[in-house]
């Protein structure tokens, strides 16, 4: 199929959750897809408002693509749950990139509702902007669905497995894990897909090729790493802790592993009901990984966002009043300004606590053992 | 039983008005100072919005006096003041008060309705019968009350820009309030309002000044609260600018009621109308209506625009990066305030001063302000 012209997707936000999907759905319907690069080092961030570092790094990205593509795709994400919405932030995005681009560019700015409407009738409303047939833009979206599906299904092992600079070019294979684990499947994006996780492997650790650099086999930590989904994997925001916990020796287990139906069992007993669904996601998989099932977690926040501060202080909150044992804690607040250096230090010691802890659980097990 | 409510503007006034016409025990916290403010910001954290902090600031000096039912209008997603309860109550909880919460929906609805029931079903035990009867007269106490505030206030904002002796409007104010919160009956109550008005006028004015027009926009509760604005109002008052807001209780509880008495939620669809231009969608919170509203000022020949937002507040943040935008293309001035628990009187004086400055240069022309 010729090429029909290409479409820009800003490597920002909801990118690091959707784009296998929208990639392979602009492919079939035979559109070439240009995604943004980082920002590295040197490169210069856009200021146009003075929002969280994820915002303004779309309105950097969106403004590096402008010149270079025909269509910018930024969907205007109101709702990606039948009943929970995303940060008031996301719902004007187009409009800012809209403002920062100055109009040099056309912007496919489809609102995503999935409260009001299904997955497939918003993409065929995209389809039908870029010139498709509804029966091509039905192809092209179950192939996509395929794909993503597939994708999803590697995700938990190519986080550990693939260099974090390489997790999305869908090129790149996952390399296949040696031993024989279930693994789980990631629950990304929507209802349908939310798949149940197998079961989960039995002790942890016991990957051997958790990627890390000096291969300790079983004395791999298996840490939680929680936070919205561009917070996790966007080296920029991130400055590539995924990289720096693989070296390590931490095995990464993510907050959208978590099933839905465990996320709404921890939050079923709250007073009022938490309305964002990425707020859901992380004080779920907070109080999941928190209550014993990871001997760590690492909640990455972005300066200034809104819904992680409260829901920060909630969590905190909540644990002190619940009391207990809970397993050791990092919050790691990220902005423009943040080092590697001081986030090294910081892991490095978080690495010890974890170890120290594992180690007198250890011995106390022995001595139970042994008074038996 | 005790209850008790946060401050917001004169809110205290006719809330106080409700309780004590229906002889339901209770406590008004003591005015907000910086010590209301030093407690929020202890019990929470940087990023949380400022009327968070003020608030909780606000609940916790109420119970350290004696309160144990607060309560705390409702609302609803996308901002986050849907979820300062969940918060709060937990944040309370953490620091050992003892407290009972009584949420006020923002909308009726059955669920709401529903809510309301179970919470109330404890109180509803301490109520008498006379309490329950005299309640609907309560309220309607209070919203006689709310009226005459805000009467009282909109005219004094007139008055204010035209005084001869500084600051005297503001002090004439504040006697004429503390006569209708002293009213008991309604009879009383009209006369209180009569000679307020009167007493208001007659403040000494200059009637050939023509003060500048200044709207003032942006996130209700630094809108109307002049503790957490630092008196922006007045402050230009007395600077010689007419200041106008449609940031009002009774805006905002028609609003959810859905009364449309003298077209006011028919003006705010208006701004809503106007921000299209801008927005593409409703971002939630005031966000459409503070562009909306700069927008159609700019068009009424207004010389001015501030708009004010709490540090890090989610819609307004998108506001703000949109109004810098609107005042190029409709060449207003537009000032964007910050407002977070940091000591900045000083800092918004100045930044007042030059905007007044400015609006002066502006209104003479270039060539005759250089003349001198």
């Amino acid at each position: 199929m010729e090429e029909k012209g290409t479409i820009g997707i800003p490597k920002a936000l909801m990118f690091y959750r959707f784009f296998p999907f929208w990639q392979a759905f602009f492919e079939k319907l035979g559109w070439k897809v240009v995604v943004s690069g980082g920002v590295g080092k040197k490169g210069k961030i856009v200021y146009f408002e003075d929002s969280c570092l994820p915002m303004k790094l779309i309105v950097t990205h969106s403004v590096s693509l402008k010149d270079k593509v025909d269509h910018l795709f930024i969907p205007r994400l109101v709702s990606l749950h039948r009943s929970y919405i995303m940060c008031p932030k996301f719902r004007g995005a187009p409009d800012i990139v809209r403002l920062a681009t100055e109009g040099k560019v056309s912007i496919l700015d489809e609102t995503i509702d999935l409260r009001e409407s299904s997955y497939l009738r918003t993409f065929l409303r995209i389809g039908k902007t870029l010139g498709a047939s509804e029966k091509e833009t039905k192809q092209a979206f179950s192939k996509a669905q395929k794909f993503s599906l597939t994708f999803q299904k590697e995700w938990a092992g190519r986080i550990n497995r693939v260099p974090s600079k390489q997790l999305f070019q869908l090129e790149i294979p996952t390399p296949p894990q040696k031993n024989k684990l279930q693994e789980i499947s990631p629950p990304l994006g929507f209802e349908s897909q939310r798949l149940v996780p197998a079961l989960r492997p039995g002790k942890t650790g016991t990957t051997e090729d958790g990627g890390g650099d000096k291969g300790e086999g079983d004395n791999l930590l298996r840490v939680a790493l929680i936070g919205h989904p561009y917070n996790l994997f966007d080296i920029d925001i991130n400055k590539d802790i995924l990289t720096l916990m693989k070296s390590l020796g931490m095995e990464i287990v993510t907050s959208d592993s978590l099933p839905e139906k465990e996320v709404d069992r921890h939050l079923s007993d709250l007073s009022k009901e938490i309305y964002w669904s990425s707020g859901r996601e992380i004080v779920g998989a907070l109080f999941h990984f928190l209550s014993g099932d990871a001997d760590g977690v690492i909640f990455l926040t972005s300066f200034k966002c809104g819904i992680d501060a409260l829901l920060q202080e909630f969590i905190k909150r909540t644990l002190k009043v619940r009391g207990g044992s809970c397993a050791p804690f990092l919050i790691l607040s990220f902005d423009e300004h943040t080092g590697r250096e001081g986030m090294t230090t910081r892991l490095e010691a978080f690495r010890d606590v974890m170890d120290e802890k594992k180690k007198s659980q250890m011995s106390k097990l022995k001595v139970q053992i042994n008074d038996k | 039983m005790k209850v008790t409510f946060p401050h917001l503007g004169t809110m205290h006034i006719f809330c106080k008005a409700i309780a004590e016409t229906a002889r339901i025990p209770y406590v008004v916290p003591p005015e907000t100072s910086r010590r209301t403010l030093n407690l929020g910001v202890l019990h929470s954290n940087e990023c949380i919005c400022l009327p968070f902090k003020i608030i909780l600031g606000n609940f916790i000096e109420a119970l350290q006096m004696g309160a144990d039912t607060i309560v705390m209008v409702g609302s609803g997603p996308p901002c986050r003041l849907g979820l300062y309860d969940l918060v709060q109550k937990i944040i309370l909880e953490d620091m050992g008060l003892h407290y009972r919460w009584l949420t006020i929906p923002p909308r009726l609805t059955w669920q709401a309705f529903w809510k309301n029931y179970e919470e109330t079903k404890e109180l509803k035990k301490e109520l008498t019968w006379k309490n329950i009867l005299l309640f609907p007269y309560g309220l309607w106490m209070g919203w006689k009350k709310m009226v005459a505030c805000e009467t009282l206030e909109r005219l004094a904002m007139k008055v204010r820009a035209r005084e001869v002796k500084k600051g005297e409007t503001q002090k004439k104010l504040k006697k004429a309030l503390s006569r209708v919160d002293e009213a008991k009956t309604s009879r009383t109550l009209g006369e209180a309002v009569q000679e307020g008005k009167t007493f208001l006028q007659d403040t000494e004015q200059d009637p050939s000044r023509t003060p500048f027009k200044v709207a003032i926009v942006g996130e209700l509760y630094t809108v109307m609260d002049p503790h957490i604005n630092r008196g922006v109002e007045q402050k230009l008052g007395e600077m010689g600018v007419e200041v106008t807001r449609t940031s009002w209780f009774s805006t905002h509880i028609r609003r959810s009621l859905r009364w449309n008495k003298n077209g006011q939620a028919s003006e705010r669809a208006r701004f809503f109308e106007a921000s299209r231009a801008y927005l593409g969608y409703d971002v939630g919170a005031e966000c459409n209506v503070s562009i909306g509203e700069a927008i159609l000022r700019a068009e009424e020949g207004y010389d001015g625009v501030v708009h004010l937002m709490p540090f890090a507040c989610m819609p307004e943040t998108t506001a703000s990066g949109i109004l810098a935008k609107v005042s190029k293309d409709r060449n207003i001035p537009i000032l964007t305030l910050i407002l977070d628990e940091q000591e900045i009187e000083g800092r918004i004086q100045t930044l007042l001063e030059a905007f007044v400055e400015m609006l002066e240069w502006k209104r003479k022309g270039r060539s005759e302000f250089q003349k001198p």
